[in-house]
């Protein structure tokens, strides 16, 4: 069977600084350079990364926020970045979004009925009453009271109006909701609300979501599949079983040891890789593999020449690195808390790193 | 909404409205606060009163419209007609101080100067208003093709304004004068509100600029919204506050333009009244009948302040997200 | 000998226009040398002004200490003068803020303002504070320091700002490092550097550390000792293995529940504590988490609890917390979790 959303070769570059006159002058960011996934009927895909790994930019060139500069974005079949006018509204319906900011994702003039009736309204769907009624309905499946319905954003805390905009992505049923950091702006209990929510109405209205957030244990939790992107690649893509206890990159492995687990003595007993530096410009990306600049274990001049293609390391668990067989990381090589081992294998010398240096 | 209603998506499927209650969802304790629907305006009025400047603004302004709009109706007869000198006492009745008869005293030609400061505040409120009404047309249509368009209309727009502004609006104002002849009225609303539109432009424009970056306007877009629905619904209701508080301050800031280049004899021509006039009018009596300047002086001291105050008031009473 | 920090009852409202918000309404704790104290808390739990409280930084007015004490060493900060307060701040007690990018001055050169606080309470001349500067950038893993103790801060990257800020912040060897959120505008792996970063200061100079965050994993990783704060209180304080293993009040095991896991599947649902904070403003008669308590009672609706201390060492303002058939409908013991 079709995936219900294909994305082939998928790229958006960004062109900085603003001269008409210089514009060769202008450099192009490659905020999402060849990325590919397939999201399934019924599942939940996470993207997760740091800032500026080109997971939003992903998520905004699938809902046609921001026009990819190439790839194919394939939904049911039908290529998505050709659609126009009333076929491009008939996407919009089917493909709804969420946003990561509660405050400034409602219009603050408008009332949570308004707000969550705008859908019906664009689409020219019931008459008012009937869309007053949705919208009761709507309020009061996201955990709200219908009575809300008449009173203004401002009145409210930021997870009861993440609750409207959730409601508000329902309004038109659906099949398939990007979500763009939905919880990263609440508190942790009010987050967990949130989560909940969205595990039901994914059951309930049998969702599709494309999930994106920084947050790895948010991800685990919510998600089927995860990709994890660095500076505008998929550098893992695989079930979430299979990408949390046995990643193959060894930027996934370290994202997951950097994240400290709210557990203090399990804490002192995991292994802890540090990164040294900072995620590069991705003006100027590093040559080869992105990763190589930080990574614990490049050490060939391949990871610095080649760049390394998504390749399956087992069924449905594809990874970019040169090495995902030839050294699988959780082998023990960085565990046991080497935390201070400054250089595990030494011969870094020479490696184009940048303006980065040795933080461990 | 004129459209064909058509079924929600959705509707007939089997969950309806008791889909709340299956999901076993603990109840939600701000449900209990839940009051009656106010309205923004109704918030922002209560902003407003709460600002005891701008509540006095608000009265003054208030009381000199009043003034100025029913002035037809009551000065002439109990204060004295503002223009036409009474020939049969001109001679005893002129350079009178402050009394009974006349409460703010009588100028040089015998008129009662209670009733031309009416009529001055009449002229001078007619010409913020109108002034700044042009300075918004101009102003609004610039800073919205400026900010939609961008690029090259943007840089034209934008010059146009740096332009504009660098313009003393008192040598324009001559030239007008020497070109449509004779001061007026007119002279004043144009010069004023043709010179003042960059103003207003260069807010708009940062103010849509700024409106436009805010998710809801994507989120907007993410359904499908069309453009001048994106536009009108969401950009300028939220754009168009600042304006409101600068076009306030604005048409105090006109009056005092208008007092000036009356003045200066380029404005409102006596024997109309008009405050800037009376201040000329009062130059030569600095000394021997100070209240022909200190009435019109304080006129538009007053004034123009209230106008200020109320602005200021209400750039706080606008803020959606200022919590009570 | 008195603990080197000692909070006694501090209760610090802001008297608004609109009512009086009790932003911190009774906490204590006591810090020693060389131990960090973690403050966790949501948004609005009163964490952050604490610390700026400890600093004497908050605004007076509207701010105001209605009760309660601060000892530094055994002297009260409240009855210092001015000045010695002055003394104090950024020379014995030091903070480290949430944001790099704002709390930097942008018109000045990083070497600069590393060498401020030495030029102020130290009295060292310009060169030698520019040489201690350069060093200090080096201790906080900057490369290069001498060069770059030239560069203002819009050059340096979001993490290597907050590596400014802790070499400014450490420039007078504090005996107590504030740090509020330090990692919370950070990626996750440059978080990892940072509390590295800030566990071998530590065991170099033997500061005490009070690391402020929402990020009960941050705090779990860093501190040894927690203090979780509700709405303005004290709810719980204790050993970081004592808090997080064997939690006493209900507000804790709810945020214990309510995290998602990413080192175990955590098996479908969460369990989140309902309802939302309250007003500061408006605060619940009786314990002000009663109204969201699974487990409240009617004296939680009208009676407040004291932080008691409950084994040694480990105290929490629950009226149950030690009844010990009341802990054991505590998720963590009823599941063996944890």
């Amino acid at each position: 069977m079709a995936a219900l959303l294909q994305v082939e070769g998928l790229t958006k570059h960004f062109r900085v600084g603003q001269g008409v006159i210089l514009s060769h002058m202008n450099k192009t960011v490659k905020a999402v350079d060849d990325v590919s996934f397939a999201v399934e009927q019924g599942e939940t895909l996470g993207l997760v990364g740091e800032s500026g790994c080109g997971k939003s930019t992903t998520g905004r060139c699938i809902n046609r926020l921001l026009e990819a500069t190439s790839g194919k974005i394939e939904f049911e079949g039908v290529d998505v970045r050709r659609l126009r006018g009333k076929r491009l509204r008939v996407y919009r319906r089917d493909v709804q979004f969420i946003f990561q900011d509660p405050y400034a994702s409602l219009n603050p003039r408008m009332t949570f009925g308004e707000i969550m009736a705008e859908p019906l309204v664009i689409h020219g769907f019931g008459t008012r009453r009937e869309r007053e009624q949705r919208c009761k309905e709507m309020l009061a499946v996201v955990g709200l009271s219908p009575e809300h319905i008449h009173r203004y954003p401002h009145e409210f805390s930021g997870g009861q109006r993440q609750r409207v905009g959730i409601a508000r992505s329902l309004m038109l049923r659906p099949k398939m909701i990007v979500c763009d950091e939905p919880v990263s702006a609440l508190d942790v209990s009010i987050q967990a609300q949130i989560i909940n929510l969205l595990d039901e109405l994914q059951k309930e209205f049998g969702l599709t979501y494309l999930f994106i957030a920084h947050d790895l244990a948010v991800v685990r939790h919510i998600c089927d599949r995860v990709a994890v992107m660095y500076l505008g690649k998929i550098v893992e893509l695989g079930g979430r079983q299979e990408v949390y206890s046995s990643p193959h990159h060894p930027y996934t492995e370290s994202l997951l040891s950097a994240a400290p687990v709210p557990d203090p003595q399990k804490q002192r007993a995991r292994s802890r890789i540090i990164l040294r530096g900072d995620v590069p410009d991705p003006m100027y990306p590093p040559t080869g593999c992105r990763f190589h600049t930080r990574c614990p274990i490049a050490r060939f001049p391949i990871c610095s020449e080649e760049e390394p293609p998504l390749r399956s390391v087992a069924s449905g668990h594809e990874t970019a690195c040169h090495f995902a067989k030839a050294f699988p990381i959780s082998a023990g090589r960085m565990t046991s808390g080497d935390a201070h081992q400054q250089d595990p294998f030494g011969g870094f010398d020479g490696r184009p790193g940048g303006n980065l240096g040795d933080f461990s | 909404m004129a459209e064909a209603p058509e079924q929600i998506p959705g509707e007939r499927s089997a969950r309806g409205a008791g889909t709340d209650s299956s999901m076993g969802r603990p109840p939600l304790s701000i449900a209990e606060s839940v009051g009656k629907g106010r309205t923004l305006r109704g918030d922002a009025w209560r902003r407003l009163r709460k600002n005891r400047l701008a509540v006095a603004g608000l009265v003054w302004v208030a009381i000199m419209v009043l003034l100025a709009v029913s002035a037809d109706l009551w000065v002439p007869r109990y204060l004295g007609d503002p223009v036409d000198i009474d020939t049969t006492q001109a001679a005893s009745q002129s350079l009178q101080p402050p009394s009974w008869d006349h409460l703010l005293g009588t100028d040089r030609m015998s008129r009662d100067i209670a009733s031309r400061i009416i009529y001055g505040a009449r002229a001078s409120l007619l010409v913020g208003a109108v002034a700044v009404g042009i300075m918004l047309v101009i102003g609004l249509v610039m800073g919205a093709v400026a900010a939609y368009y961008g690029g090259i209309w943007d840089s034209i727009i934008m010059r146009a304004a740096d332009i504009f502004l660098a313009f003393p609006y008192v040598l324009f104002a001559i030239v007008l004068v020497g070109v449509m002849g004779g001061g007026s009225p007119t002279n004043v609303f144009l010069a004023i509100g043709l010179l003042g539109w960059p103003g207003i432009a260069r807010i708009f424009r940062g103010s849509v600029l700024a409106v436009r970056e805010n998710e809801y306007v994507d989120a907007a877009r993410a359904m499908g919204a069309s453009t001048p629905r994106i536009l009108f619904r969401h950009i300028m209701p939220n754009a168009i506050a600042p304006l409101v508080v600068y076009a306030t301050m604005s048409i105090g800031v006109a009056i005092l333009a208008e007092a000036a280049l009356s003045f200066l004899g380029m404005g409102v021509q006596p024997p109309a009244p008009s405050w800037g006039g009376m201040l000329s009018e009062a130059r030569g009596y600095l000394f021997t009948a100070p209240w022909l300047m200190v009435y019109p002086g304080i006129g538009i001291l007053t004034t123009v302040l209230a106008f200020v105050l109320l602005g200021d008031g209400l750039r706080d009473a606008l803020d959606v997200r200022k919590k009570e | 000998m008195p603990p080197l920090m000692e909070v006694d009852d501090l209760r610090m409202h802001f008297f608004t226009r609109d009512g009086v918000v009790k932003a911190v309404d009774g906490v204590s704790f006591a810090l020693e040398a060389g131990q960090t104290l973690g403050m966790v808390g949501e948004s609005g739990s009163g964490k952050s002004v604490t610390a700026l409280s400890l600093m004497r930084l908050v605004p007076e007015p509207p701010g105001k200490v209605v009760s309660g004490d601060i000892r530094f060493k055994g002297e009260s900060i409240l009855r210092m003068s001015e000045k010695e307060q002055g003394r104090l701040r950024g020379d014995r007690i030091a903070m480290i803020f949430q944001d790099p990018m704002t709390s930097l001055n942008p018109v000045h050169r990083i070497g600069r303002q590393i060498a401020e606080p030495l030029r102020l309470h130290k009295g060292a001349s310009k060169k030698e504070a520019w040489g201690a500067a350069v060093e200090l950038l080096a201790q906080v893993g900057i490369p290069q320091p001498a060069e770059r103790a030239w560069d203002y801060p819009h050059e340096f990257s979001g993490g290597m700002r907050q590596r400014a800020m802790i070499a400014m912040a450490l420039a007078c060897d504090p005996e107590v490092l504030i740090a509020d959120e330090p990692t919370t505008a950070l990626d996750v792996t440059i978080q990892a550097q940072i509390l590295e970063l800030m566990r071998e200061i530590q065991a170099r100079t033997g500061s005490a550390i009070i690391m402020i965050s929402h990020d009960l994993g941050v705090v779990a990783d860093i501190a040894d000792h927690v203090l979780v704060m509700y709405a303005g209180k004290a709810v719980e304080f204790g050993a970081a293995d004592e808090v997080f293993c064997r939690p006493l009040h209900p507000y804790t095991w709810g945020l214990l529940e309510s995290l998602p896991r990413h080192d175990a599947d955590d098996g479908g649902r969460l369990s989140p504590i309902k309802g939302q904070p309250p007003s500061l403003i408006n605060l619940p008669s009786g314990c002000a988490f009663s109204p969201r308590c699974a487990y409240a009672t009617e004296r939680c609706c009208s009676e407040a609890p004291h932080l008691v201390e409950i084994d040694s060492g480990h105290s929490s303002a629950c009226h149950f917390s030690a009844d010990k058939d009341f802990l054991n409908r505590s998720p963590h013991s009823a599941t063996g979790k944890l």
